[in-house]
């Protein structure tokens, strides 16, 4: 009899635990991008359970914040949607004398377009758009876009599934910048677009890298991320190059969406990745460039000599500026080109 | 003929209305059916007549722009090439599955079993884990092209994956079943005196199959086709990972809609919508169809 009754009671137990444990944060972030092992961490050390849902574009999260059935503490937009969700006032305001490890922020990342005195934000991983190519089948030097879609290169190049991207790398081959999108520039990319996509044999926004992997492609252009991983896990393969045209860099940030619950844990979780051995985790797992200063030299001498992590040179780079409606006639115009390219 | 109506007719009226007890039983189905068919069927054609939103989402103010959009020809493309697609599927599906389900139908009722489970058995694995193992397979450094290879049949990797074939392929393997299985209850159902009177009375195994067997299994066939044709017609899965995202269908640009660069929830439920209209008209004009075989059968 007793111990059936302590069974009961510790199934109680069990059942009530999670609703005791004092606090929770609900956190909505991009897929592979928050280790797991600094998830634990931070709960180990806080006591606040952390909910980690995904989603694979800032459109998917935009979409699901907005739609108001869930709630979320914290989210993780790049560049271009923190600067329209400010413009539409869906972000709250953080407080700094709640995040002292901001100061470990690298400089370059203040002053940026989007949130200049990181009033809303602040930058989690930064990361470039760049050319990768098999060295071992691509003897000659690929140097910028125009290099990359070259006839002889037809059915042997990957790129992202990503209408913005593809329309500013055209529009920088026509020597026009990454901010330059208006309906009369789209006609004027038209032609390279055109000449461009009917050479692409894949197109892979999530996992850019399998195909190279696999030798289904012998070059691309990918986020710097994918081809970190790629130059790390088989080193003297694969080089990255920035397009000599010119590049672009995208930041993705923390931030607390407006009706955040718990902001003080929001506002904690964000402390928590900016100490330097906790951001070097990220670092170590997902190789993007990291704003921390503090943790890159956490880093080992090869981690950070990899050029996809850090573009040797330290180029100055643009980001991506909200371009509201334009967005459905960059899409349109991709839309259009890619269903013509063929098959 | 006019006698057999009548009774038909009163077989009809004879169906009894169900009681209390009857709609008590049936209500978790309709309430089921209301929140999650027909309420997100009335949002996506509200929406569908809304304008988009700066962030996405929608404003609620009538507009019919994204109906227009629909018959733009940069959509058009994709939607003809999605149906092209979509029927080729169907086509291939219903050749490979009829002599298939035919043969599971008329086998002996041990082996009709573990035939049938041999068919379903792909089910137990998750769609996206399988069609992964598809670009295990074709992949250039793959299984089929190092076994090629190894026998001398080829000296280059041939390219298998990321062309359209690579889709049809794909789409024909995910939706196979979905044509074996009502066909094979039809087939089963099949009274084989009808195929051997045919046979006695002079018709040879072709004209038994074209005249008795395909209008006796009809039903099947057109279950299985609609089985196939609307969702390989609305997939966006197979299309991305096998095709290398670069046969577009209607499917992808409907998902671009929401969570891709075009934020554009409004032309997005219109795309939605216009293909709900069009598979009701299909489906009824299908089931009328039947409707009026089976009578000129009768």
């Amino acid at each position: 009899m007793t111990r059936i009754f302590s069974l009961v009671l510790a199934l109680l137990v069990f059942a009530v635990a999670p609703a005791l444990a004092d606090e929770e944060l609900n956190l909505f972030a991009w897929s592979e991008y928050v280790p797991q092992a600094v998830l634990d961490g931070f709960t180990k050390e806080t006591g606040i359970q952390v909910n980690y849902e995904t989603y694979a574009s800032n459109e998917e999260m935009l979409a699901k914040l907005l739609s108001g059935a869930a709630s979320y503490d914290l989210i993780q937009p790049s560049e271009y949607t923190i600067e329209a969700l400010v413009k539409e006032k869906q972000l709250l305001p953080l407080d700094h004398k709640k995040i002292p490890n901001l100061k470990n922020i690298g400089k370059e990342y203040w002053n940026q377009p989007h949130d200049p005195k990181l009033e809303y934000s602040v930058p989690y991983m930064q990361g470039t758009v760049g050319i990768v190519v098999n060295t071992q089948k691509i003897k000659h030097p690929v140097l910028g876009y125009v290099d990359v879609f070259q006839p002889a290169n037809k059915g042997r190049i990957v790129v992202l599934d990503d209408a913005l991207e593809i329309v500013t790398w055209a529009l920088a081959a026509n020597g026009l910048g990454p901010n330059d999108v208006t309906k009369a520039n789209l006609e004027k990319i038209r032609p390279t677009l055109q000449k461009w996509l009917p050479l692409v044999k894949v197109y892979d926004s999530d996992s850019p890298k399998t195909a190279l992997l696999n030798g289904d492609v012998d070059l691309g252009v990918v986020w710097s991320g994918e081809a970190a991983i790629l130059i790390n896990e088989q080193p003297g393969k694969f080089s990255y190059t920035l397009p000599k045209e010119g590049a672009h860099m995208f930041i993705d940030n923390l931030a607390i969406p407006k009706g955040a619950e718990n902001k003080d844990a929001a506002h904690q979780f964000i402390n928590y990745v900016l100490r330097p051995d906790v951001s070097v985790q990220i670092s170590k797992e997902f190789p993007y460039t990291n704003p921390n200063v503090e943790a890159r030299k956490l880093l080992t001498p090869a981690e950070r000599a990899n050029p996809a992590s850090y573009p040797p040179g330290n180029p100055k780079l643009a980001t991506f500026r909200d371009i509201g409606p334009m967005s459905a006639d960059v899409d349109k115009l991709f839309t259009d080109l890619k269903a013509k390219s063929g098959s | 003929m006019r006698q057999e109506h009548t009774s038909f007719s009163a077989a009809a009226g004879s169906r009894r209305e169900p009681g209390r007890a009857g709609w008590l039983l049936l209500a978790p189905l309709i309430l089921w059916a209301l929140a999650f068919v027909v309420a997100p069927a009335v949002i996506m054609l509200v929406y569908s007549f809304a304008r988009r939103g700066t962030l996405g989402g929608v404003v609620l103010e009538f507009t019919l722009e994204n109906y227009a959009g629909v018959f733009d020809p940069v959509y058009l493309q994709i939607v003809i090439r999605s149906i092209l697609y979509a029927a080729l599927t169907t086509a291939i599906c219903l050749a490979a599955g009829y002599p298939v389900a035919f043969l599971i139908g008329r086998a002996e009722e041990r082996w009709r079993n573990l035939l049938l489970m041999a068919v379903m058995v792909p089910f137990w694995t998750s769609f996206l884990i399988r069609t992964y193992a598809w670009v295990t397979i074709l992949k250039s450094e793959g299984l089929l092209n190092s076994l090629l290879m190894q026998f001398q049949l080829i000296s280059e990797p041939l390219q298998m994956l990321y062309t359209p074939g690579a889709v049809v392929l794909g789409l024909v393997y995910t939706f196979l079943p979905f044509m074996i299985l009502p066909i094979y209850s039809s087939v089963e159902k099949l009274d084989g005196a009808l195929i051997e009177a045919a046979l006695d009375l002079g018709a040879g195994p072709l004209r038994a199959f074209a005249r008795v067997i395909v209008p006796l299994t009809q039903p099947g066939i057109a279950a299985g086709v609609l089985l196939v044709f609307v969702p390989a017609l609305g997939i966006y899965a197979v299309n991305d990972i096998m095709g290398g995202g670069r046969v577009d269908m209607i499917g992808n640009i409907i998902e671009n809609q929401f969570k891709g660069n075009a934020r554009n929830w409004p032309f997005g439920a219109a795309l939605g919508t216009t293909l709900l209209v069009s598979f009701a008209i299909a489906y009824f004009y299908v089931n009328r169809r039947q409707r009026a075989v089976a009578q000129g059968m009768s």
